[in-house]
């Protein structure tokens, strides 16, 4: 029969109606559109709006996507100068932040004894009047911790607490003093440098985990990315000295293990064969270098001297002896230009470890890299004159000054800003106790419960980045003036009542009367002056015929650029190997421990700042793909000898302390190092950070016994020695690898899963 | 009658720039929904990464390596997790993409069994957010109940954005570029901090990616250049081509475990 469509509307009739009559549902007869995906899209527009990241001490360009007054997704700002387009494993963890279930909500006054946990919850207006109060009747006697902050926040914090006679702390559990110092003493600036390591040839980094959670990460990383452009013929080599296997060792194409505290020799002893050979470029002033005493400067620094004292073994990559390796790494590190030298981390945090960096920084003058495309490129000032392009440098030793002053009563009320002090500072500080006072009163600003807020009289709830404004001079910027712009990008939601700490401080001060030196009624009031300064600079990245119109566009990038507006070397080198050898000493450790004690930040929860979030404890670590859990990273070979194995509880003691935590055995681990990633042990905070069991999550900072690093005071972390004990009990080890049984095939040739190849034997 | 394919998706994973950060699994997991990896999923040896970090470990103390290697699925062409399925939920799209519908599977898990790279996931339990927690999720990405097998898709809702906002109503081509300038790369490309992984159309001579795949058919393995298909001995014909590793020195004697 030929089909028509009178034909066709005939049987789709009697065959509509005969399965009616025989019973069959009436949803079965509609004709189903073609499968498309379950994954069509639905109604509502998305946006996506320019701020600042808040997760990282670095704050990140970012764009975050809003879908109908809700943010969905944060991603790399493609235009923002220290990442361009980038992000790393804590980016999105801002959206866990903001929409976590255990926020504070609304403000927390205290109902009882302090840290007692019994907090009532009170009306904006009810806790600013009692804060106004209790501020007016401590006046001058007022401090603050913070996090190290830029940008006008910090000014208006600076500004706020000086009105009231106080100081303001800002506190880092693995403080970057001693780094900062160094670069003042090498570069001559506070500023700190952009390393070019994309246009690089040679890296030589000394401890400084740069490519997980060392200062600016993903900064680096973008250059690394560059770096290793295998199909350009232009892939740089890179040589990482570290006393513990990290992501970046892992990364490098030669890793010497050394131990903490002998990175300044190393280095001084690469710079005696690049003056000894005179491997220098031509235009390197080694005299001045050295005051005219050339390689006498450097007297007592050759690999043959040197090379027994590092802790670093014969054999590394085919090499005879350490004097051999030394003698390689500064022959390639002087023959590929333009090199960079960097080091941090473990490095400078031995007590010795301001001669560590200093020496380490040296070797980029010695190479000509200072200033040089590829090499360290200084930063400038920042635009706006109010603005400082560096954080201010404090360290453990100024909050044992704040806890003196505490127990003095010379400092009666503390405002603690987005800190948490006490889970970051060791035990033995006496932090703690000092909190439970009930002559300090405490005010709290932040959006969780913690081991600080724990003693709070007060606690305020702020608001997340993506609910409010803010700006920043990135540290480091990427060799040219940079402003990045935080705005709110969505409203917070109906059921919280948090405001924006600088507003609030602004308001108390208003209320005091001592608001001359804070001329903003609101942060945002702050940031729009700022944008006509800008404007008015007539000059970046940002276009506008109008200061409305600049505003509008300054939001929209995320920020103002300059790349015409770079810095200048400062430095001074007028004898600086001199300089730094007088400050050569052997590091001091303490105890007598089997093991070097190497705490680390870890790459997601960093130093614990990021606890309370599921996404971050629920990232494998890149090593040891742990989660959720604190590890005890111990070589095998020693593991085996005592008999330890994978998930066994392993007590780690140091003088008085210990801890617990679950081996993880590794190949990679240095025989002579434990090491332990900070940012577990948390006893108070949301279920995500706290609900373990007994052996599974630490603080190592409790074992950090109290050394001091010379000449910064910071806290020499990397200084303690440790012995271990095997509890006898083992836990399951909450680790990602072995989930999947793809990793045993692959053994087999030709299914084999990483291929690896030489320079120069593939072409594209 | 040969069809034409208008788009072929495909990735490339320079394993000589990957550090192993994690960036690209956290990025999937927010954008697609996946569920919380709690302890407990870790335990249990269920936790769910659409993209996943390997490490392997080669040689020894000293002279030793980690070795990361990204895996997702690899849209394969000659897909075996393909033909085991009783009720077609997963097949190969007309962009080379293999295809999940959620609300065909029945959960047989016959796809998992058979899935060469272990990069498909079942739903075991009803997954759950606290209710703030769900002001995150992606309406774009549908949440997979229990009994689901679920995997990476090459954020295929990027891609149908990208069709949507770019080919249909900008008029302009899709390529790699006009995708990443709109936010329309995979989210594990788009957060890659080292450029590590590439995406774009196999079939479009202007996209990076396509220089690699090209290399690769007409050499059919035997080139100098660095690319490389896992287990591709097998016969699955990935749409992931993966980028040799340099190594700048050679380590003797060195061993590789896993």
């Amino acid at each position: 029969m030929k089909l028509t469509r009178r034909n066709f509307l005939a049987w789709a009739g009697i065959s509509a109606m005969g399965a009616v009559a025989c019973d069959v549902f009436e949803d079965e007869l509609r004709v189903q559109s073609p499968v498309a995906l379950p994954e069509d899209l639905v109604k509502g527009k998305e946006n996506w709006y320019a701020t600042l990241c808040g997760t990282c001490p670095n704050s990140e360009g970012v764009v975050v996507r809003v879908v109908e007054g809700r943010a969905k997704k944060v991603q790399g700002n493609p235009n923002y100068p220290t990442n361009l387009g980038a992000q790393s494993a804590r980016c999105d963890l801002g959206l866990q932040q903001l929409y976590h279930p255990d926020r504070i909500s609304a403000p927390l006054r205290l109902n009882g004894e302090k840290a007692s946990g019994r907090f009532d919850s009170i009306t904006w207006s009810r806790a600013l009047d009692e804060v106004s109060k209790e501020l007016s009747a401590r006046d001058g006697a007022v401090a603050m911790i913070s996090p190290p902050m830029r940008g006008y926040s910090a000014v208006i914090a600076d500004e706020f607490i000086k009105a009231f006679g106080g100081k303001r702390i800002e506190f880092e559990s693995l403080d970057l003093k001693t780094y900062r110092t160094a670069i003042k003493n090498v570069f001559g600036q506070d500023i700190q440098p952009h390393y070019d390591i994309g246009h690089a040839q040679y890296v030589l980094s000394f401890g400084a985990d740069f490519l997980s959670t060392w200062v600016s990460p993903t900064q680096w990383e973008v250059g690394y990315g560059e770096f290793r452009d295998s199909d350009h013929s232009k892939r740089g080599i890179m040589t990482h000295v570290d006393s513990r296997f990290s992501v970046t060792a892992s990364n490098a194409d030669r890793w010497i293990p050394i131990a903490p505290g002998q990175e300044g020799k190393l280095a001084l002893s690469i710079a005696y064969v690049i003056i000894e050979e005179g491997l220098y470029p031509s235009n390197v002033d080694i005299s001045s270098l050295t005051s005219g005493q050339g390689l006498n400067a450097l007297a007592g620094y050759s690999p043959e001297n040197i090379g027994s004292q590092l802790g670093t073994p014969d054999n590394v990559l085919g090499s005879h002896s350490v004097s051999e390796l030394i003698r390689t790494v500064a022959r390639e590190f002087a023959s590929h230009s333009p090199a960079i030298a960097l080091g941090g981390g473990t490095a400078g945090a031995s007590t010795n470890g301001l001669f560590n960096l200093e020496s380490i920084y040296l070797l980029n003058h010695l190479v000509g890299s200072v200033g040089k495309e590829g090499g360290v490129i200084l930063n400038p000032e920042p635009p706006i004159k109010e603005l400082k392009g560096y954080s201010n440098s404090h360290t453990l030793t100024d909050i044992e000054e704040l806890i003196k002053d505490i127990k003095a009563s010379k400092i009666k009320m503390l405002f603690v800003y987005n800190a948490n002090p006490v889970y970051g500072s060791p035990d033995w500080s006496g932090l703690e106790q000092v909190l439970n006072s009930d002559d300090l009163y405490m005010v709290n600003i932040g959006s969780f419960v913690n081991e600080t807020n724990h003693y709070a009289d007060m606690i305020l709830p702020d608001r997340n980045y993506m609910e409010d404004w803010g700006n920043d001079i990135p540290e480091p910027s990427a060799g040219y003036q940079t402003v990045g712009v935080q705005q709110p990008i969505v409203n917070p939601l109906s059921d919280m009542d948090p405001r924006s700490s600088s507003d609030v401080l602004l308001t108390l001060a208003q209320d005091s009367g001592k608001d001359s030196s804070l001329p903003w009624r609101s942060l945002e009031d702050a940031l729009k002056g700022m944008s006509d300064e800008l404007f008015e600079l007539n000059r970046g990245s940002v276009s506008g015929t109008t200061k409305q119109e600049f505003w509008t566009n300054l939001l929209r990038q995320g920020g103002w650029w300059d790349k015409s507006a770079t810095g200048a070397d400062v430095s001074d080198i007028n004898g600086l190997i001199n300089k730094i050898t007088v400050k050569s000493k052997d590091p001091k450790l303490s105890g007598n421990g089997e093991f070097y004690l190497v705490p680390f930040l870890h790459n997601s929860l960093l130093d614990g700042r990021n606890g309370d979030i599921p996404w971050a404890q629920g990232t494998p670590d890149p090593i040891t793909s742990v989660a959720w859990q604190t590890w005890i990273e111990i070589n095998d070979k020693v593991a085996d000898d005592k008999g330890i194995r994978e998930g066994d509880v392993i007590e780690i003691r140091s003088g008085a302390e210990a801890i617990k935590g679950i081996a993880f055995v590794s190949p990679a681990q240095p025989p002579d190092v434990i090491s332990i990633p900070l940012g577990q042990g948390r006893t108070v905070g949301s279920a995500y950070a706290t609900d373990r069991l007994d052996g599974e999550s630490a603080n190592v900072l409790n074992i950090v016994e109290n050394n001091k690093i010379e000449g910064t005071d910071g806290l020499a972390w990397a200084a303690t020695t440790v012995n271990i004990t095997n509890t006898g009990t083992s836990l399951r080890i909450a680790k990602f690898e072995g989930d999947y049984e793809s990793r045993e095939v692959g053994f087999t040739e030709g299914e084999e899963l990483i291929k690896t190849t030489s320079p120069g034997d593939h072409d594209h | 009658m040969v069809i034409k394919i208008e788009h072929k998706w495909g990735m490339v994973v320079d394993l000589d720039k990957c550090t192993g950060c994690n960036g690209c699994v956290v990025a999937c997991q927010a954008e697609n929904n996946l569920p919380i990896n709690t302890k407990d999923l870790f335990m249990q040896k269920r936790a769910f990464e659409w993209i996943r970090i390997e490490r392997y470990w080669e040689g020894e103390f000293p002279n030793v390596k980690a070795r990361y290697l990204p895996v997702m699925c690899q849209h394969c062409g000659n897909a075996p997790c393909e033909p085991v399925c009783p009720v077609y939920a997963t097949y190969h799209n007309d962009q080379g993409l293999n295809v999940q519908v959620y609300n065909r599977c029945v959960g047989t898990r016959y796809c998992i069994n058979n899935c060469t790279y272990q990069v498909r996931f079942f739903n075991f339990w009803e997954p759950t957010w606290p209710e703030r927690l769900q002001n995150q999720l992606n309406p774009d990405v549908t949440v997979r109940t229990r009994g689901i097998t679920e995997k990476c898709t090459f954020c295929v809702q990027r891609i149908r954005r990208a069709e949507i906002t770019v080919e249909r109503r900008e008029r302009t081509k899709l390529n790699d570029k006009t995708m990443a300038a709109r936010n329309f790369m995979p989210a594990c490309v788009q957060a890659c901090p080292t450029n590590a992984l590439m995406f774009g159309d196999q079939n479009n001579q202007e996209d990076k990616i396509h220089g690699y795949f090209e290399e690769l058919h007409n050499h059919e393995g035997h080139s100098d250049s660095r690319g490389y298909r896992i287990l591709e001995e097998i016969g699955t014909d990935p749409s992931v081509i993966y980028l040799k590793k340099v190594d700048q020195f050679k380590m003797e004697h060195s061993e590789s475990h896993g």
